[in-house]
């Protein structure tokens, strides 16, 4: 990863941020958080990168299902403040439904519309799209993309590659947790061990 | 802000002008064993990366890894698994005598899941190949409806690759780059006689490379919003004997003279029931070392006269680092990299684009004084010290002549 021009506004996500950083990162071009090796700038940079891989990883792994034809949500817990950042980045992908990302405690709600970003920030989930539905008198979608998914993502799997080692570095399980995924091949006929993730009888690489 | 009541206002308002009729397509009633089988015929075609430097680049992202490592980043899958080629290491060749049922999509099915995993936000796109059915015109003809009922139809703005198939004609290219992000054709073999013995069917010169020529060709016409990510192309590794030289040579025209964006390799691994069940399979190693080799070239800009020692003499690279090879032929002198070119710094072992740009930054506000501070530059020390020198002081140069 390179440190982006705006690295001051990923290190304002950081749950460790406070003003005393944000002032000393003013007076910081991203060419010296990338080269220096001074403590305090090191800090920095490797909150940056903190932020921007949690922000990446998330587009990647949340997943969201359809509440009629004009609502997408997701389950969404993130360590660091980028509920806003993320749920706009789905809202921009899917411009005309309203996205919500959100957990049991908070949630933010946003909408792409006519090149402008509308939004809010709400308490828990459910209670947001209980208010959703009311107020659009909508229900749950009955496709089931999450089995196609499945069958899908198991068909991909090439056993004489087997590499749980690069799986788990790709996938680590902090990150699934954060999105509210659990990703187990041949779900179906998975063992215990093997959704808890142990190797056992794995030829690991 | 706003409040929440108002968003869903909003949201009632634009159903007119959202991602067109069919906003939330309904995907219900999909055969699982034919998406299971499409699926499983694309297991060994890799694209790795969804970028497309588009006006508005879309980013690449992976949004799942299988058990083996790799990513599922687009909805991978034949068109259909009839084919009627003979090609002996495939499940789908009319020779392999255990054959899955055949299945095909039809165009509008294969949009709507496409465009259902992209909402959902399993997918980042579509991969489409497929068998060749009994005529391939009529099957690109469904590939490139697919890729326009995505993009016209369901406004789909998502990243496309569309593999053309062997004998295709020029129109339906010439359709596919003007829908895709992507296209490629699969090279398979390194020549025609390579062709030859792992596929009677197919023409190497008509059927592939000459259908890359008319990428190129058309490419050359194009407007530059046309097909943002390029031609690549694909090879099996090692399923009719070829050499890793045999396969660099290849390569070597297929970057210079066709203009592939990237070559993709798949290591050789016999299937059942196909002509080569009984063939030995090949080290994941060696198409590692492949395409470490194809870095080489591409992105560190070495010289095919440099690569070329880093293949024994019978033309296979053997299990290291091609760079370290290569490093330890043409480094007789230590290098220092507070005074080093930047392309210098590239070939050392251990140095990469990123931290060779950090060196090339750090240098300007003050001397490298220690191995320490280029190891927080990303620099793996092990591999670099003994082609570096910094301040006069050199490490043991033992670890130079290790494997």
């Amino acid at each position: 990863m390179k440190i982006p021009e705006d690295f001051i506004y990923y290190l304002s996500l950081h749950e460790d941020c406070n003003e005393r950083l944000l002032a000393r990162a003013e007076g910081l071009t991203a060419g010296d958080v990338e080269v220096s090796q001074h403590l305090e700038v090191a800090r920095i940079k490797k909150m940056v990168y903190a932020v921007m891989g949690e922000v990446h990883r998330m587009k990647a792994f949340v997943r969201l299902s359809f509440l009629g034809t004009s609502v997408l949500y997701g389950f969404f817990k993130p360590r660091h403040k980028i509920g806003e950042h993320i749920c706009d980045h789905f809202a921009r992908r899917n411009a005309g439904i309203i996205v919500v990302l959100g957990n049991g405690r908070e949630s933010w709600i946003s909408i792409f519309r006519e090149d402008r970003i509308w939004q809010d920030h709400c308490q828990g989930l459910s209670e947001t799209l209980e208010r959703l539905k009311s107020a659009l008198h909508c229900s749950e979608d009955g496709s089931n993309v999450e089995g196609l998914w499945q069958v899908y993502y198991d068909s991909q799997y090439c056993p004489e590659r087997k590499n749980l080692v690069a799986f788990r570095r790709y996938m680590p399980r902090r990150d699934q947790e954060a999105a509210g995924i659990r990703l187990v091949q041949n779900k179906k006929n998975a063992t215990l061990g093997e959704f808890l993730g142990e190797s056992e009888g794995c030829t690991e690489k | 802000m706003v409040t929440l009541e108002k968003i869903a206002h909003l949201a009632e308002e634009c159903r007119f002008d959202s991602m067109g009729p069919a906003a939330s397509p309904a995907v219900l009633g999909v055969d699982a064993e034919k998406l299971s089988t499409l699926g499983e015929g694309t297991r060994h075609d890799v694209c790795a990366s969804t970028f497309s430097p588009r006006e508005t680049p879309l980013p690449g992202i992976c949004h799942a890894f299988t058990q083996d490592g790799r990513c599922v980043t687009l909805f991978k899958t034949l068109y259909t698994n009839h084919c009627t080629h003979q090609c002996s290491y495939c499940t789908n060749s009319v020779n392999c005598s255990s054959k899955a049922r055949a299945f095909s999509y039809t165009p509008e099915e294969l949009a709507k899941i496409t465009l259902s995993l992209y909402r959902s936000n399993y997918i980042e796109g579509l991969f489409l190949s497929s068998g060749a059915g009994r005529d391939e015109d009529r099957i690109m003809d469904k590939i490139v409806e697919t890729a326009r009922l995505l993009r016209q139809k369901f406004a789909f703005s998502g990243y496309i690759h569309l593999k053309i198939l062997p004998g295709s004609a020029r129109a339906h290219i010439q359709e596919a780059v003007e829908l895709a992000d992507r296209v490629s054709i699969n090279l398979e073999a390194v020549s025609a006689s390579h062709m030859n013995e792992m596929c009677a069917t197919k023409n190497y010169e008509s059927d592939i490379l000459q259908r890359q020529r008319y990428i190129r060709d058309i490419l050359s016409k194009a407007s530059s919003a046309n097909l943002p990510a390029g031609q690549t192309t694909q090879l099996v590794v090692g399923a009719a004997g070829e050499s890793d030289e045999d396969i660099f040579e290849r390569v070597l025209y297929e970057y210079k003279e066709i203009g592939v964006r990237r070559a993709y390799y798949s290591a050789f691994s016999p299937q059942r029931g196909t002509p080569f069940e009984n063939r030995k399979s090949q080290p994941l190693w060696r198409e590692h070392r492949l395409y470490q080799m194809d870095w080489l070239f591409r992105v560190y800009h070495f010289q095919p006269g440099e690569i070329r020692h880093a293949f024994n003499e019978n033309g296979y690279l053997c299990n290291a680092d091609p760079k370290m090879a290569i490093a330890r032929v043409f480094m007789d002198l230590p290098l220092d990299p507070n005074t080093a070119e930047f392309r210098e710094l590239l070939r050392v072992p251990g140095i990469g684009p990123r931290s060779a740009q950090r060196i090339v930054a750090f240098r300007k506000r003050q001397p490298i004084a220690v191995k320490a501070e280029l190891a927080a530059m990303g620099v793996r020390i092990k591999r670099a010290a003994p082609f570096l020198k910094i301040n006069g002081w050199r490490d043991t140069t033992l670890e130079m002549w290790q494997a």
